[in-house]
């Protein structure tokens, strides 16, 4: 391996598995077991899925002034939760957004954790965790705050799927108290020395973890932080409890084909170096009502109020499983137009389309006997708003595909559910 | 990824460079992709097959193969006329990694002129091939 290239400290466990790796973000990671993307896949919408999430990086923010700092370096307004003036982010909770430069543009995303009232922690995506760190260290000006990016020292995993808290009440110490009442985007526990606020949650072997309601796959599911040197104990200690619930390891490859059926994009392809604006994650900034303005002053704002020119982000699926390479292709309209190219493709192995509509295999409704066939989908950015519905054409250079612009992909997914609703199933 | 040695790669058929195989002991001749070329490829998601009763030169594409991973063309292993294609694959395209020698196969062809077989390899020579690329 190249000695430039990075390793996460399940990397031996990988191996001895037989997982095919590939190197992502520096990182060399998993693409998918010998059970097949298309498995893994599956398993997180029916049962549940552990992922080797120790690539991505965490910037620690603390002291009097870290609050000011991240009103003025990311996007969502800390002070407006659930968008009530005056309402500031409550600890225990974490929030999604964007990290923009002076140009709108997006420099990673991340999910913003509140420890406390000084202490917050940002998740940002693999081999971004210096970037970020200088960035704030640049916005820091005479603000009283300390920053630390925990690149490597602090290990993660997930797990996702419908059963992932039937497995965590098996592995985690007084699982009751711990699982009730947490909400989707609320986390629990803390691991010292770095973050000492809070009652603790530990495995029943020991080992100190935060666990956060959130993920990447669009199903319900956690995040656990924990050290780095706890995290193969950790993994494999879930992976065994999770054998009678047929947990399966997934890779990049199954994270990837998830995300984008749930419409959730992937930083520096589906949101980059352009404004970020007329997407479908303007959730992540702080419009106020009527989206006239925005409800705080943030870097990058005065871009995206006036921008005129940029263009639309909108997902797609297609008809069946087939699709095209992402970096050759371009979007044409029905007439033979131009008018953009393609962000993301991949297929969601879980759906297909019945009577004109999308149906997943979690789908309570789905006809008797559905057997999803995958439909290829993703997002494109073109230089014209197009309807739910518009149709529109994707060419590589290969072969043609037709594929409808769609508001949402895969139906029926679990991440918002009722944790009580979950743990009786 | 399976090695050369775990390859099924069976001696009554002849392969090509593209990882074609075709069954000269059948009539028509069948034709598929091979163990190798299934593995490369990863879980075989969608397959496009010709019309039977058309009819292609040698080299010319007649299908493709959808992975998770990839699309990937096949070729022609000789000239010939499509009679029959394998209405199961769509459905169930993931015969074709559990089967490919079997429930796998993609089409079945009228060759055209059976000098081309001879330009194909056989099982031995197909090995060395794959030794020669990996």
């Amino acid at each position: 391996m190249n000695p430039s290239v990075q390793s996460t400290p399940l990397n031996g466990w990988h191996r001895q598995h037989n997982a095919h790796m590939a190197v992502f973000a520096g990182y060399e990671m998993p693409l998918w077991y010998p059970a097949g993307a298309v498995t893994e896949h599956l398993s997180v919408i029916t049962h549940a899925g552990i992922f080797d999430t120790a690539h991505m990086a965490s910037v620690l923010i603390t002291g009097p002034d870290a609050f000011h700092l991240l009103q003025y370096a990311f996007s969502r307004d800390l002070n407006r939760w659930n968008g009530k003036p005056g309402n500031p982010m409550p600890t225990g909770r974490c929030v999604y957004g964007v990290f923009l430069n002076h140009a709108g543009e997006v420099i990673d995303d991340t999910v913003i954790y509140r420890f406390a009232e000084d202490c917050f922690m940002a998740v940002v995506n693999a081999g971004i965790g210096q970037v970020i760190f200088s960035h704030l260290c640049a916005c820091r000006s005479r603000l009283d705050v300390d920053i630390r990016d925990l690149t490597n020292t602090i290990g993660k995993m997930d797990i996702q799927g419908p059963l992932s808290a039937n497995i965590l009440m098996r592995v985690l110490k007084d699982p009751e108290s711990r699982l009730k009442k947490m909400m989707y985007f609320g986390f629990k526990g803390s691991i010292e020395p770095f973050f000492c606020h809070g009652e603790p949650v530990k495995l029943i072997n020991g080992i100190p973890v935060v666990l956060s309601r959130t993920g990447y796959t669009g199903e319900f599911g956690f995040e656990l932080f924990v050290r780095s040197e706890d995290l193969l104990p950790a993994w494999e200690m879930i992976h065994q409890a999770g054998l009678e619930f047929q947990v399966q390891p997934c890779g990049l490859a199954a994270r990837d084909s998830l995300r984008t059926g749930a419409v959730l994009p992937l930083s520096h392809q589906d949101i980059g170096s352009w404004p970020f604006i007329r997407n479908p994650w303007l959730m992540a900034l702080p419009f106020q009502p009527g989206e006239s303005g925005f409800t705080k002053h943030f870097i990058g704002e005065a871009v995206l109020l006036a921008e005129k020119d940029a263009d639309y982000t909108c997902p797609f699926a297609g008809f069946d499983p087939r699709k095209i390479e992402t970096e050759k292709a371009v979007v044409s309209d029905p007439e033979g137009n131009r008018i953009g190219r393609v962000l993301s493709c991949t297929t969601d192995m879980a759906i297909s389309r019945h009577n004109d509509r999308i149906v997943s295999t979690a789908s309570p409704d789905k006809p008797e006997g559905f057997r999803p066939k995958g439909l290829c989908c993703g997002f494109v950015k073109v230089n014209r708003p197009l309807p739910e519905g518009g149709i529109v054409h994707l060419d590589d250079g290969r072969r043609t595909i037709r594929v409808r612009i769609e508001k949402n992909i895969r139906p029926d997914r679990t991440a918002r559910c009722m944790m009580e609703k979950m743990i009786s199933r | 990824m399976k090695e050369i040695s775990e390859l099924n790669l069976p001696k009554n058929i002849l392969y090509t460079k593209d990882h074609e195989w075709i069954d000269t002991t059948s009539d028509p001749m069948r034709v598929g992709i091979s163990d190798y070329a299934q593995d490369q490829l990863g879980e075989i998601v969608f397959v496009e097959l010709p019309e039977a009763g058309t009819s292609r030169n040698r080299g010319d594409q007649f299908g493709t193969v959808e992975s998770v991973k990839a699309v990937s063309e096949t070729f022609m292993p000789v000239g010939g006329e499509v009679i029959n294609i394998n209405t199961d694959l769509s459905d169930r395209p993931e015969l074709m990694n559990e089967s490919p020698y079997e429930k796998g196969w993609m089409m079945e062809i009228r060759v055209t002129d059976p000098e081309e077989l001879k330009t194909l390899m056989d099982r031995d020579a197909y090995r060395k091939f794959l030794e020669g690329i990996r």
